[in-house]
């Protein structure tokens, strides 16, 4: 694997209305990395995602993107981007048709390439019925499906999977899975934030587990499993995020259903 | 996609977009694509396998020529007389009600559209690029707009007050919109700077409300002053003057076509020209902050302190039965008041059957007589006349699909979820207006008219039941989509406008019967009292 510096973040901050979100955060990331990208809720995962996409402005500190400062490099990297957004938001008035030509066009791509190529993948998605209708007919999988099409359809060099997997069947999230294999081993660096840890543990070369707006672990599995001397994923998660009561609050919730006098 | 006419026009000048350094092939892909999402916009779910376009009747054309009907309204006050002055504020305020207001409520949804964000801003093109053609967008809606709405009316005006009138009114309808589209981003650049998305999509909402009550009461309004307007009125100028929008533009016709260089409408025509550019330029200063605040639609809204509602409470208890009616009820009022699209609806028709009571007294009265109100009371039937377009309205909901709760409940009793929400909307919004007017004709035409809204209190009770069985009939409210609310079946609508009219009747000829009134309102009672248990049964 080549050593070409896709991404370098140095000293990144950012505060909203007062309360520091990422706190000098520093971060390389190298050509052919699946990097899992975890924390708990707002610990300012997406917000990391948001400022190299361009989405945020008002951060300090430098992130370069291909070798270059995102901030006087105009827009022009994003081409080599492509992105499945958290919260899935899409033009859902749009065909399926309408909305990948937009977005493609978009990306600079000539329309008769992005037809041919749509057609295709929704095949290979089992959607190929799909091609002319509106969005807002579609299950959550097939929009999800749509929105990673969305997003790779232009055959970008760095991707940012926000939760790609939800509300996709187990045989999609095999496939989607084996494909980021593919995509990496060709040398595309994909940057992966879930809160699934078994999913992580398994496709991530690299995992980087931020807490609190700080990077608190960043290595292999392995690594982090030899650190911590623990089992999995989801236990190396709750040790260094310090949440170990887990137990206590389930048994508490149940003693709360049932009305009983809490043990607390 | 890309046949819009529009854009045909907008490609003459792709040069000057190129010299703002916009990306015009960029701006011109988002553009056709937002404009395809326009002509989509209204029918959301109607829409499955087959795509049924209808480009002749889409919704939005008949939006338009409904503002081009409004627009005829001005035709008098661009023809009658050359007190420019006076007439040409009249005509600029409602131009600019008409603009704002339409502006603010039919596209809100694109102004703050917060898709845009995740998928056009993580594109390669520039920030600015992605606001012209925002900008455009908007710019387009409000050409056809403005187009529907004043092209009858510039004409006419046009070939009455001839050329120098036309060529000015063109150019000051341009600075107008213009002015209009910027006031209407600052308007949310503001409320969006101290409050959080959920309070701006309320107030737009309320301003939706207000537009559309406020366009008839307006027409009513100004209907009835024609007759006091004296065209030779003289403007006392005042200095609070200088902040009525209106009175710049029409100064500068009174400067410029009559010849009339007063400092103050000089003033006025200066203006008239320069705030509105001061205003383009503000705009382009605060636009990244707007956009940066725009985050705010997706952030969650912080929570509201629950407000301590005893009477309420008591009130949801007295009016049902059981326990589980009486939740139903507490949802169901919850429902009537914080659902957008609901008040959307129905709002409107509530606020115009508040005041067409009291607009149709002072219309009826006849100058230099005492007024008689004996029989005002039945005005007060407009109350009862808006009871089908509710009661209908309780059917939908924009969560319809929520609505498998109730079929998972363990409740024997299937009937209450409707008993409770018909019971809400009676004591939630039929009693209080009824009251209101019953106060204020008490007070005017004395308190021998309590009696008559006891009637009609009554009566809209029963009312109320018989739309339900006649348009509703069915088990869970606020279970279906509001897309299908357009089909509300006329014929039944008709039936129930007519059955408004015969109770009415029925009770002016009742009251003319000695005593006969208090007869009636015990027979309303006991009618009441058995129509609900048998259309409503409790079943236990």
């Amino acid at each position: 694997m080549s050593q070409e510096k896709v991404l370098q973040i140095t000293d990144l901050s950012i505060s909203f209305t007062g309360k520091v979100v990422l706190d000098k955060i520093n971060l390389e990331v190298y050509r052919g990395q699946i990097i899992g990208y975890i924390g708990p809720n707002g610990a300012g995962k997406s917000t990391t995602v948001k400022i190299i996409l361009g989405l945020l402005d008002r951060y300090r500190g430098k992130v370069e993107v291909f070798g270059e400062d995102i901030r006087n490099k105009g827009n022009a990297y994003k081409k080599r981007i492509g992105y499945v957004p958290e919260n899935g938001e899409i033009y859902d008035d749009l065909t399926a048709f309408e909305y990948i030509s937009f977005t493609g066009q978009m990306y600079g791509m000539e329309p008769e390439d992005i037809k041919n190529k749509l057609i295709r993948l929704l095949e290979k998605f089992d959607m190929a019925e799909s091609l002319h209708k509106r969005v807002s007919t579609f299950s959550k999988g097939m929009k999800q499906k749509l929105l990673i099409i969305s997003s790779l359809i232009h055959d970008p060099d760095l991707i940012f999977f926000d939760e790609p997997l939800s509300g996709l069947d187990a045989n999609s999230v095999m496939i989607i899975k084996e494909m980021m294999t593919i995509l990496a081993a060709e040398g595309k660096t994909i940057f992966y934030s879930s809160h699934i840890m078994d999913v992580v543990e398994k496709i991530s070369n690299r995992i980087i587990l931020l807490a609190d707006g700080n990077v608190v672990a960043d290595g292999t599995f392995d690594q982090l499993k030899e650190k911590n001397k623990e089992g999995t994923l989801e236990q190396i998660f709750n040790q260094l995020t310090g949440f170990d009561q887990h137990e206590q609050i389930a048994a508490d919730i149940v003693a709360a259903l049932h009305g009983d006098e809490s043990n607390e | 996609m890309n046949d819009f006419i529009t854009l045909k026009i907008l490609d003459r000048f792709a040069g000057l977009f190129r010299l703002l350094s916009v990306d015009y092939r960029a701006m011109r892909l988002i553009l056709s694509f937002k404009l395809t999402m326009d002509k989509r916009r209204v029918p959301t779910i109607m829409q499955g396998d087959k795509q049924k376009e209808n480009p002749m009747l889409s919704a939005f054309v008949k939006s338009l020529l409904l503002y081009a009907f409004y627009g005829l309204f001005l035709i008098p006050f661009l023809v009658i007389g050359d007190n420019y002055l006076f007439q040409m504020s009249i005509v600029f305020a409602i131009i600019m009600f008409i603009l704002m207001t339409s502006m603010i409520s039919d596209f809100s949804a694109v102004l703050l559209d917060v898709r845009d964000k995740a998928i056009l801003d993580t594109k390669p093109v520039t920030a600015r690029t992605i606001s012209v053609a925002k900008f455009v967008h908007v710019v387009i809606y409000m050409t056809q707009l403005t187009g529907a709405f004043l092209l009858i009316p510039f004409l006419i005006g046009s070939a009455v007050n001839g050329v120098r009138f036309s060529i000015l009114f063109f150019f000051t309808i341009i600075f107008v919109s213009l002015f209009i589209i910027v006031l209407t981003a600052l308007f949310y650049m503001f409320i969006l700077r101290f409050f959080d998305g959920e309070r701006l999509r309320d107030i737009i909402n309320y301003i939706q409300i207000f537009l559309s009550v406020g366009i008839i009461v307006g027409y009513q309004v100004l209907v009835r002053t024609f007759e006091f307007v004296d065209y030779s009125f003289t403007l006392d100028f005042y200095w609070w003057h200088y902040l009525l929008p209106p009175m710049w533009f029409s100064g500068s016709f009174e400067w410029l076509l009559l010849g009339n260089s007063e400092t103050y409408i000089v003033i006025f025509s200066l203006l008239a020209l320069f705030i509105p550019i001061f205003s383009i330029v503000l705009y382009i200063y605060l636009v990244p902050t707007f956009e940066r605040n725009l985050q705010k639609l997706l952030a969650n809204s912080k929570a509201k302190k629950p407000k301590r509602a005893r009477v309420q409470q008591w009130i949801a208890r007295i009016a049902t039965a059981s326990v589980e009616e009486e939740s139903m009820f507490r949802f169901a009022s919850k429902m009537l008041r914080n659902e957008r699209d609901f008040k959307l609806k129905v709002y409107p028709s509530l606020g115009l059957s508040l005041v067409f009571p009291f607009i149709m007294i002072f219309s009826m009265r006849v100058p230099d007589q005492t007024p008689n109100y004996t029989y005002s009371y039945l005005f007060a039937y407009f109350v009862v006349l808006m009871i089908p377009t509710v009661v209908h309205m309780l059917k939908y909901s924009n969560k319809y699909k929520g609505a498998w709760l109730y079929r998972i409940l363990p409740v024997q009793d299937q009937m209450l979820f409707y008993r409770a929400t018909l019971k809400a909307f009676l004591i939630q919004i039929f009693l209080p207006i009824t009251l209101l007017i019953g106060v204020i004709f008490s007070v005017i035409a004395g308190f021998d008219q309590v009696i008559h809204f006891i009637v009609i209190t009554l009566t809209g009770w029963l009312f109320t039941i018989v739309c339900y069985r006649l348009l509703n009939n069915q088990r869970y409210p606020f279970a279906s989509n509001f897309s299908f609310a357009q089909s509300a079946n006329s014929a039944y609508m008709f039936l129930t406008m007519f059955l408004v009219g015969f109770l009415a009747f029925l009770h002016f000829l009742i009251q003319l019967i000695p005593y006969g009134i208090y007869g009636f309102v015990i027979i309303l009672i006991v009618i009441n009292i058995f129509t609900w248990k048998k259309i409503l049964p409790k079943k236990v």
